[in-house]
């Protein structure tokens, strides 16, 4: 028999960690080669892991909710043969980050931050220890970023809410209250203070996943949003025209490809909304492609699938991709790739009803298009009282690099386009 | 339960009203529960009424005394002789005491805590029966955090009459100073009481078991307190197993074999200090299933918590340091924990503190201990002979000693031995929990002349540039 290293692979381009869903096996478990193994979610996927050998499952390293590092060992099996022959090297390796292998300890593990005769006591002032402890937070699982390693206060509350990610896993359960007595103790509590029941569950994988992003992404733009209604008659004649052409080619016609194309217009005139900053070496990047993030509803959770070069695709084809897309989206199938790489995100609540709200701008995109539901309303026109189908349009932008004159212009050329879709056909390539 | 005994309820009780379970008796009050503390003595335990506080009282007066014999060379000649009015001192000491105890009284009753007297026994995982000589009340609770602290272990072969064999609470009480008294046990409470009598004038001899005084504190800083000690005229007797003694009238015999010889010791009184026992047996705790270490201490979880969900326990009864401010420390913690909060039981530092002559106070590692968890160590010592604030007390034996890390110049430890040692090693505690370095407390300014400019300088010595020594 020989121990055998099981290294977590790479799951996707260039994802380097995932959180472990669901563990597929316990210590002790005997598993055959391909078997699921885990789920990780990485980004916003969930991706099966197979088990790469078959035999027993001696050592469970990853646990379920934690954050496993592509390379670092996530369990040891024991398989027939020899030792030595069976560790395989983790496809990718983590540049600079040697994985930890010292005793129990090192299960989900970046380089040490102190040596470990040195760790017995935390370098951090009472207070943060106490802060640590009352955010929920392992404080051993922190690096500091002040001198000689202090963590300091900010550092706890950066990596409260994921501005950090864990550098070593703990041993040190004394800093923390023994966890299932803790709990116990918050359920009595609530029974003296708290009239009524109420039910703990996990911030675990998509959930947190989306938790993140949105403090992230509110955190670090200043949002504006700006609203108008869009006059849709002529975009339900031409949807309403187009629909039966597309059914015959089993397609599913909605008015997102619209949209979609004549958002891509707005962005051509508009460059500054497909962009992004970089933060570090402070530049501006203007994208010259046009990658569609499209927020899809999943009973997991929002999730933000990627029509890549929306620009060069037709209605047909990007109906046919929305709707794939967002079909395995449901059914937690999509490759982590098809969840990256957007430019601009178009967000629709119409079909759930709704007409104006703020959304929260996909970042680093710098802006984010909602559309909310279409419905009759008395408008004026040309001085007359008429009734007219109105779609209500809400444009988030990150006020750093989009000003409020700029977000105006583009969202009324996006309505102008929505108004008299046969505009449209000028906008072709 | 007793036909007609109808149980009072009371949503928290604390067993014991000692330095543990008084302060968390208040902050169980200050986070909105509702709380009865109960005692079978005085409000303020052990530490109040037959500890910390007397024992304190009686060093000091035993001070003033040596002082006021001893200022000659200061110009002040006495003329005649200073009388030592023995209950008179006792019961100054005992006013001292009041003063304290009334005053958590009135702390318990501001706090809207209900004080219960009488002795526990836990008859069910929620009640207690509270009895006094002639009354008994059972008690319901939800939780409970018991305190009931420790109490000074017998000797078998040398059991505490009240008379001659006396145990630290009779000494405390003595009417008179003895002419000859032997301490069996060299820790801590023999060594200050046997110091404070030996001021006073009672020719003392202190046994003590193992081959040094203060088993367990660093030699270097016990040389010091042996030197006074011989200059008080003490004799300290190490490696003296004791063998029994017995009272003869007004004087007691104790035999000790002593390098294979067994010797006989007669004095008026026999000091036996030799540890302290937990006050964990016949109160019911095994009975409603708490469990005990083997030594009786209450076993506790990093929030203090008993094997039992609702009940706690703190203090000298929960093993570890047997020391007031942990007691006090957990006693926070346990009763913050009660209220769901996440507090645990999370210091990095804890202070030791003996009140010997010189004093001696140490906390975190010592230059050894560092070496074992993987540090290199780097040590510094100031005399107190270098400091005009202790040479101006007349007071300059002893020195202050920093560890700190070689690397990153954090302050691990502090072993100080000196004047005002006791009040001295706050300031590293401090440092220790703040994860300061050498150059933090160096670079803080201390007022000129103090004694804690003492500390200033061992930690620019740690940093090679000590200003009033000569660095290595």
């Amino acid at each position: 028999m020989a121990a055998f290293e099981f290294k977590l692979p790479d799951v996707g381009e260039g994802i380097h960690e995932g959180e472990v869903v669901k563990l597929y096996v316990k210590e002790g478990d005997s598993i055959e080669e391909f078997d699921t193994f885990a789920e990780i979610q990485t980004d916003k996927a969930v991706v099966e892991i197979p088990a790469p050998v078959s035999g027993t499952v001696k050592e469970l390293r990853a646990k379920e909710g934690e954050i496993a590092i592509v390379g670092s060992v996530i369990a040891v099996f024991e398989v027939e043969g020899e030792a030595g022959e069976a560790s395989e090297e983790a496809e990718v390796k983590e540049e600079g980050q040697p994985v930890q292998e010292e005793g129990k300890q090192a299960a989900v593990g970046t380089a040490p931050t102190m040596d470990a005769g040195k760790r017995k006591n935390v370098l951090a002032m009472p207070s943060v220890r106490k802060l640590a402890r009352d955010l929920g937070v392992d404080i051993t699982q922190i690096a500091g970023t002040g001198k000689h390693g202090r963590i300091t206060a900010e550092d706890v509350h950066a990596f409260k809410t994921g501005g950090q990610v864990a550098t070593q896993t703990a041993v040190q359960a004394d800093h923390q209250p023994t966890p299932n007595k803790a709990k116990e103790v918050v359920i009595e509590k609530t029974k003296i203070e708290i009239e009524g029941t109420e039910e703990r569950i996990p911030l675990r994988g998509i959930r947190r996943t989306i938790s993140k992003r949105m403090v992230e992404s509110k955190h670090t733009a200043p949002h504006v949003t700006i609203m108008d209604e869009v006059d849709a008659t002529e975009l339900i004649a031409l949807r309403k025209w187009g629909k039966d052409l597309a059914a015959e080619r089993d397609t599913k016609l909605t008015y997102l490809p619209f949209i979609m194309k004549a958002v891509i217009a707005g962005l051509r005139e508009f460059p500054t909304l497909n962009a992004s900053i970089d933060d570090e070496n402070e530049e501006i990047i203007l994208k010259h492609y046009y990658h569609m993030g499209l927020a899809a509803a999943t009973d997991n959770g929002l999730m933000v699938p990627v029509i890549k070069d929306a620009d060069r695709k037709s209605i047909f084809d990007l109906a046919d991709e929305i709707t794939d897309k967002a079909t395995r989206a449901r059914q937690m199938k999509l490759d982590p790739s098809e969840l990256k790489g957007s430019t601009f995100t178009i967000t629709n609540i119409g079909s759930f009803g709704g007409m104006f709200f703020t959304p929260i701008i996909n970042y680093p995109e710098v802006a984010i298009l909602g559309v909310g539901t279409i419905k009759e309303k008395p408008v004026a026109v040309n001085g007359e009282v008429v009734i007219r189908p109105q779609m209500f349009v809400s444009l988030s932008f990150d006020h750093r690099l989009i000003d409020g004159d700029v977000a105006a212009r583009f969202l009324s050329r996006v309505k102008q386009l929505l108004e008299n879709p046969k505009l449209l056909m000028m906008e072709m390539r | 339960m007793v036909v007609g005994d109808f149980a009072k309820e009371v949503d928290v009780l604390v067993v014991g009203a000692g330095p543990g379970g008084y302060v968390a008796a208040i902050r169980a009050a200050q986070l909105g529960r509702s709380v009865a503390i109960v005692d079978k003595d005085e409000l303020g335990g052990v530490c109040l009424n037959r500890g910390c506080i007397p024992s304190k009282a009686i060093i000091s007066a035993a001070d003033r005394y040596e002082h006021m014999k001893d200022s000659a060379h200061m110009g002040l000649e006495l003329n005649g002789e200073v009388n030592i009015n023995m209950p008179q001192l006792i019961s100054w000491k005992d006013s001292v005491v009041k003063k304290l105890t009334s005053g958590v009284k009135s702390l318990l009753k501001g706090n809207k805590i209900e004080i219960i007297s009488g002795e526990v026994y836990f008859s069910h995982p929620n009640t207690v029966r509270v009895s006094t000589e002639n009354a008994s009340q059972t008690y319901q609770f939800n939780d409970c955090i018991i305190a009931t602290g420790a109490r000074p272990a017998e000797l078998p072969i040398l059991p505490f009459d009240g008379k001659r064999v006396l145990s630290s609470t009779e000494a405390l009480n003595l009417q008179e100073v003895p002419k000859r008294l032997i301490v069996v046990g060299g820790g801590y409470i023999g060594l200050e009481l046997g110091t404070a009598f030996a001021k006073l004038g009672t020719q003392v001899t202190i046994l003590e078991g193992t081959k040094s005084l203060l088993p367990g504190t660093d030699a270097a800083l016990t040389r010091m307190v042996t030197r006074k000690l011989k200059k008080l005229g003490v004799t300290v007797v190490t490696d003296a197993l004791v063998q029994g003694g017995e009272v003869n009238g007004d004087e007691v015999t104790v035999n000790a074999e002593v390098k294979g010889e067994v010797k006989s010791f007669t004095g008026d009184y026999c000091l036996v200090s030799v540890g302290r026992k937990p006050n964990t047996n016949d109160i019911g705790l095994e009975d409603i299933g708490i469990e005990l270490d083997e030594r009786g201490f209450i076993k506790i979880d990093n929030q203090c918590r008993t094997n039992m969900e609702h009940i706690y326990a703190i203090g000298d009864c929960a093993g570890g340091a047997l020391l007031a401010h942990k007691a006090s420390y957990e006693g926070k913690v346990a009763a913050e924990a009660m209220c769901g909060h996440n507090s645990v039981i999370d210091y990095q530092a804890m202070p030791y503190v003996i009140f010997s002559d010189p004093e001696i106070a140490y906390t975190g590692l010592t230059e050894a201990e560092a070496k074992e968890e993987g540090y290199t160590p780097v040590v510094s010592r100031f005399a107190f002979g270098a400091n005009g604030r202790a040479l101006s007390l007349g007071n300059a034996d002893g020195y202050a000693q920093i560890v700190a890390d070689q690397e990153t110049k954090r302050i691990l430890g502090a072993q100080i031995v000196g004047p005002e040692a006791s009040s001295l090693i706050s300031e590293i505690v401090l440092a220790i929990e703040m994860g300061a370095n050498a150059e933090d407390i160096a670079l803080t300014i201390h007022a000129h002349p103090t004694l804690p400019e003492t500390i200033m300088e061992a930690a620019e010595g740690v940093l090679g540039h000590a200003i009033h020594m000569v660095n290595k």
